[in-house]
């Protein structure tokens, strides 16, 4: 996390393309792979994620310090990015929660079970992500998201519950 | 844990847009496309001929800042979900060809209530020099309205 801190300062320095690039690369895989979890594998939807979010970490990289890793202030960033279109547009405030978990037929566990994740509810499977694929703890995740450790949770129990009951 | 994969490989194009966005921005620097001692030693050499007869070819640089708003009226159609990154990486293009032409100062979006997206600072000649520059920006194929004021300070 020392190496993420220097390539920070190191782009702050001259705010240069090739410093920016470094970060990129280095981040943009599992921002991505994130992004693709909250819009449950819109392609399109989860570029424009990735973009958006880069554009304001770079706004705000002045104002980060090694107090949390830099990959998991990025992804917070993001997972807040999302929550502000999904309120911005109502349209899709109610997706996750209405549609089905596509067609579930298919042989593949890990496909069935990135289906079922792409349709919960967004505050569910917030928290489901972050803690159970990524790891972070609930105090990383409240920190994240704003919300308290409780929450976050009662959020987690609640994913794995309907988790489970749309699983076959 | 649950075991997915936590790392996938976006389109490469996507790490262009995502440059190209932050310098029309203004919030990374494009890198030089010469080392600076080659600017450096190409500086000496239009000194010792002579400024006048080397003169930048892109002197409409010397006129006036101008504004360029971005209205999103009633008229304009939002990009379809998951285009939005496509258009910021075409006005991105544009800025770019203007910043070749050393006629690009920044932009950016602007959050907040109201029905301007966003504003370009544009270097211009003149007031129809700068209508014209105005006129090739994309945005107004999306029926956007662009507004162009010169800038004092």
């Amino acid at each position: 996390m020392t190496d993420d801190l220097a390539l920070v300062e190191r782009f702050l320095r001259a705010r240069g393309e090739d410093e920016f690039r470094t970060l990129y690369r280095a981040h943009t895989p599992a921002l991505y792979a994130l992004a693709l979890r909250l819009t449950g594998g819109d392609q399109g939807e989860a570029e424009d994620l990735v973009q958006e979010s880069w554009v304001r970490a770079v706004r705000a990289l002045s104002s980060f310090r090694a107090r949390s890793a830099l990959r998991s202030w990025l992804c917070g960033l993001l997972v807040n990015v999302r929550r502000e279109r999904i309120r911005a547009d109502w349209r899709t405030v109610d997706a996750p929660d209405i549609e089905p978990a596509a067609d579930t037929s298919g042989p593949d566990d890990a496909l069935d079970l990135e289906r079922a994740i792409g349709a919960l509810p967004e505050g569910a499977r917030d928290v489901f992500v972050l803690h159970d694929i990524y790891g972070y703890t609930h105090r990383e995740i409240a920190e994240m998201l704003g919300i308290v450790e409780g929450t976050s949770k009662s959020q987690l129990t609640r994913a794995r519950t309907l988790l489970r009951s749309s699983l076959p | 844990m649950t075991d997915l994969p936590r790392e996938r490989q976006p389109d490469p194009a996507l790490e262009e847009r995502v440059v190209s966005t932050l310098v029309a921005a203004g919030l990374v620097q494009r890198r030089r496309a010469w080392p600076i001692w080659v600017a450096a030693a190409a500086a000496v050499v239009v000194l010792a001929i002579g400024v006048s007869e080397l003169r930048p070819k892109h002197t409409a640089v010397r006129g006036n800042t101008y504004v360029l708003m971005l209205y999103e009226d009633s008229s304009y159609r939002p990009a379809p979900k998951g285009h939005g990154a496509e258009r910021v990486a075409e006005l991105a293009r544009w800025a770019d060809s203007l910043d070749a032409a050393g006629k690009f100062e920044r932009g950016g979006h602007l959050v907040g209530p109201g029905p301007i997206g966003g504003l370009f600072m544009i270097r211009a000649a003149n007031d129809s020099d700068a209508a014209r520059m105005a006129a090739t920006c994309p945005f107004t194929k999306w029926g956007g309205r662009l507004e162009v004021k010169r800038f004092e300070e």
